[in-house]
């Protein structure tokens, strides 16, 4: 006779194994990542989001045989139709490999996929990092009082009294003068009103709760004129993802505003924003200078903690650059930091730039001299990584 | 979640023992546990036991079994039952009834072999999840000690994983060292070796390594000793069970088709329960599958000996044993088995060398053979100690080892016994040495 058990416990048996095995794949799930997180969408998931990144798993080492090219193998087929000379399998100079069902002990080629969740990903990538130093400095300085209703008093003025409650009060006393005149057998006058005493009275108190701004908005702001290619756009929104997941780790709130410019800067979405690709040459200086806008009209800056990040090929029309400089100084003058990154792949700048041109705006950002204003370069993807934990202080 | 009960699950659960018993089945109690498709992942990982000591290769199984559910699956879907008495046996509860019932039955056949095979005999089924759940917590406690943590732990039980299953395999009876001086001294060869003292330590090869680290090294601490000894001992509590696969596969493959068609289920349950197991027990191309090979034996022995004969072979087999009875030319005639390699040329195609007419069949059984009972481990054993020098060997059997796997596993070794380390080995027909 069997005994049939229903499993109770909600624990995880394997959740402590599993990060441990992905902390020390780590660096494989890094190097994954930086594949997959471009085809990401980067808002609008919470926490359990899952990612599945494919990695190559640390071998464990046993003793094994090795390839052995004369040593046979045994197979079984379905039917008879088989005879000598037959491929099983394709070698690896044809880049293919066995098909489905291997035995347990190919020690093959071991790619599988990880699953990690939002929350795991920020965990153990950013958990090294910081928000830089200012924050903290602001956090402090960024309050604003907030009143809360905290129980009754029976003195007060005005303003504060709780009508309500002063009813029930009121109610109360008269429910007790009603049963004690039944109780004395006297007559009960029939009274139109029963007035308020002022021992009815009640008020309410308020508490004076100080309140820390957990919010932040993150401007993402890019240049999707016609020189920004896709695999450049590739870069950038890798580099906007891990920006997002590490500052939504850290705040309770966190909204996103896309602008993207050509001349012209515009409010879009996420979609657009990517996808979207105008003809035309670039100011870079509108993007910053309605970032500017949209923060006067709806993130003020005593309630908002204020990140700005701008990718551009580099590529800006040269009279626009004193502006471009100042509208980003000016940016970053009121947020917490603002920074400005050139995308630029090896080998695929327009040619018609000098080198000259090519660091006049960096040069100009530079000599700016604000504490708020990165400036990074971009080569490739692999680079995203480095670039993003520099920036908020891990080694890199 | 599914359209039955428990309690419907119990009450096939007697029929099926009761036809079982009748067809003289004799097994464990098993004790069903439900659970979710994610729980049974993670029971997968630990083997299907309750409890188990931490490692992140745990942790990585997980990973590739999950990916691997997730793509198309190998074998009986889900079944996990683990050789304890009682049988702790999982059943997953989106599974569908038919499905449920199959692995109810296939079940009991796993549980009759493990009470019954002699392979299994030492490994005492009582007190297993006890041991297991105790050497967790012992191991638990060095990765919390600070004296010790996590990577320390980590480092020495990777270093053992790699020499796991070089365990004493053969079961030899153990000659203490005084006996085999004694031997060693009776033996007139020997006597040129006295005079010179030249006495090799250990007088006769040792093939479980773990054991001779552990007896010999001189600077293990406690914790480390019984980090050792637990994984030693796991290996030889599992090491039957990779040495009975075949035959265990076929066993309860065998006795839930038995028990299935006698249950006289609903076309609803029938059908589908037929369309799995012949899934289950295809033949796959370019490797063995158990089931499939394991079933058709025991029909064969039946067909031909009678099913006396099947019982008493599931209790004095193991693979290897049962294959080099059993598998004859008309059987492997009938399996279409073949043999396969890259014609000596590295990174070629794998075409087809034998085939299992009057010529080849020998040639495919042998590569069977080689391929099961766990024949697919490299034998490695502890030849001499010079100086402080652990010098091992490989058991050549014309198979030569991964070098980069080896390279890395010798590593491991010089992890635990602090000093030079040596493999000799043959590759590509010369003597080599891994150092």
């Amino acid at each position: 006779m069997s005994i049939f058990r229903e499993h109770k416990t909600s624990a995880d048996r394997s959740a402590s194994d599993r990060a441990r095995h992905k902390k020390k794949i780590e660096k494989a799930i890094r190097e994954g990542i930086t594949d997959i997180i471009a085809e990401e969408s980067i808002i609008g998931h919470d926490g359990n989001k899952k990612i599945k990144i494919p990695v190559r798993g640390i071998k464990e080492w046993q003793f094994v045989y090795g390839d052995n090219e004369g040593q046979k193998k045994a197979g079984a087929a379905p039917g008879n139709d088989i005879s000598q000379g037959q491929v099983v399998r394709k070698g690896k100079q044809d880049q293919g490999s066995g098909s489905g069902n291997k035995p347990g002990n190919d020690k093959g080629e071991e790619v599988y996929e990880v699953e990690i969740s939002l929350e795991e990903l920020a965990e153990y990538l950013f958990d090294s990092l910081q928000l830089p130093d200012l924050e903290k400095k602001k956090l402090k300085t960024i309050l604003s009082d907030r009143t809360k209703k905290h129980g009754v008093k029976t003195k007060g003025i005005r303003p504060r009294l709780d009508k309500k409650r002063s009813a029930v009060e009121r109610i109360k006393r008269k429910a007790a003068v009603t049963r004690d005149a039944a109780d004395n057998n006297e007559e009960v006058e029939e009274e139109e009103a029963f007035p308020f005493h002022d021992n009815d009275l009640r008020y309410s108190n308020i508490k004076n709760k100080p309140k820390e701004a957990t919010n932040a908005v993150i401007f993402f702001m890019m240049d999707v004129s016609g020189s920004m290619t896709r695999d450049v756009k590739f870069i950038a929104r890798s580099f906007f993802f891990l920006l997002y997941q590490f500052i939504r780790y850290k705040y309770e709130k966190t909204e996103i505003v896309f602008i993207a410019h050509t001349t012209e800067a515009f409010e879009t979405d996420e979609g657009r924003f990517f996808s979207r690709s105008e003809s035309g040459g670039t100011y870079i200086s509108t993007a910053s200078k309605l970032a500017l806008e949209i923060i006067s009209k709806r993130y003020h800056q005593s309630a908002w903690n204020i990140y700005a990040f701008h990718c551009t090929d580099g590529d800006n029309w040269p009279e626009d650059n004193d502006k471009a400089a100042d509208t980003l100084f000016e940016l970053s003058e009121v947020s917490q930091m603002t920074s400005y990154t050139e995308i630029i792949i090896p080998g695929t700048s327009p040619a018609w730039q000098s080198d000259i041109e090519k660091n006049a705006l960096i040069s100009k950002i530079k000599s700016k001299n604000g504490e708020k204003l990165k400036i990074n370069r971009l080569t490739s993807a692999q680079d995203v990584w480095q670039v993003f934990r520099a920036l908020f202080g891990g080694e890199i | 979640m599914s359209s039955y009960s428990l309690e419907e699950l119990e009450s096939w659960d007697v029929k099926i023992s009761e036809i079982a018993k009748n067809f003289g089945l004799d097994w464990y109690p098993i004790a069903y546990e439900t659970c979710d498709y994610f729980e049974m992942i993670g029971n997968m990982s630990y083997h299907g036991m309750p409890s188990f000591r931490p490692h992140w290769s745990f942790g990585k199984s997980f990973e590739r079994t999950h990916t691997m559910y997730n793509s198309g699956q190998e074998g009986l879907p889900y079944e996990l039952i683990i050789n304890s008495n009682p049988s702790i046996a999982y059943l997953m509860l989106e599974n569908s009834l038919y499905l449920q019932i199959l692995i109810m039955a296939h079940c009991i056949g796993h549980s009759d072999f493990f009470k019954n095979n002699r392979t299994f005999k030492d490994t005492d089924a009582e007190h297993v999840t006890l041991r297991f759940r105790s050497a967790r917590g012992r191991i638990q406690s060095y990765i919390e000690d600070p004296s010790i943590g996590i990577d320390k732990v980590e480092e020495l039980i990777d270093a053992c994983h790699s020499i796991q299953y070089q365990i004493d395999r053969r079961g030899r009876y153990r000659k203490t060292e005084d006996e085999l001086l004694a031997l060693f001294y009776e033996d007139e060869k020997n006597i040129e070796k006295i005079k010179n003292n030249k006495i090799k330590f250990p007088l006769e090869p040792e093939f479980d390594i773990l054991l001779f680290l552990l007896e010999n090294c001189k600077s293990l601490r406690d914790w480390e000793k019984d980090i050792i000894e637990i994984i030693r001992s796991e290996s030889y509590y599992f090491f039957p069970q990779i040495r009975t696969k075949v035959m265990n596969e076929g066993w309860a493959s065998f006795w839930h088709y038995r028990i299935l068609n006698n249950l006289d289920l609903a076309d609803e349950h029938h059908l589908p329960f037929l369309k799995t197991h012949n899934l289950v027990l295809r033949p796959w191309i370019g490797a063995l599958n158990p089931y499939h090979l394991g079933f058709e034996i025991f029909k064969k022995i039946e067909r031909e000996r009678g099913i006396e004969e099947c019982f008493l072979a599931r209790e004095i087999h193991n693979d290897e044993s049962f294959l080099m009875q059993y598998l004859d030319q008309e059987l492997a005639a009938e399996l279409n088995l073949f043999t396969y390699s890259m014609k000596g040329r590295k990174d070629a195609d794998w075409t087809i060398d034998d085939l299992s007419d009057e010529e080849g069949w020998q040639e495919c059984k042998s590569a069977v053979i080689n391929s099961v009972a766990g024949n697919s481990i490299p034998i490695i054993f502890v030849e001499e100690v010079v100086g402080n020098v652990l010098i091992l060997k490989h058991e050549h059997d014309g198979r030569d080892l991964d070098l980069n796997y080896a390279d890395n596993c010798v590593k491991n070794i010089k992890k635990i016994w602090k000093n030079p380390v040596k493999l000799f080995t043959i590759i590509e027909e010369e003597d080599f040495e891994v150092s």
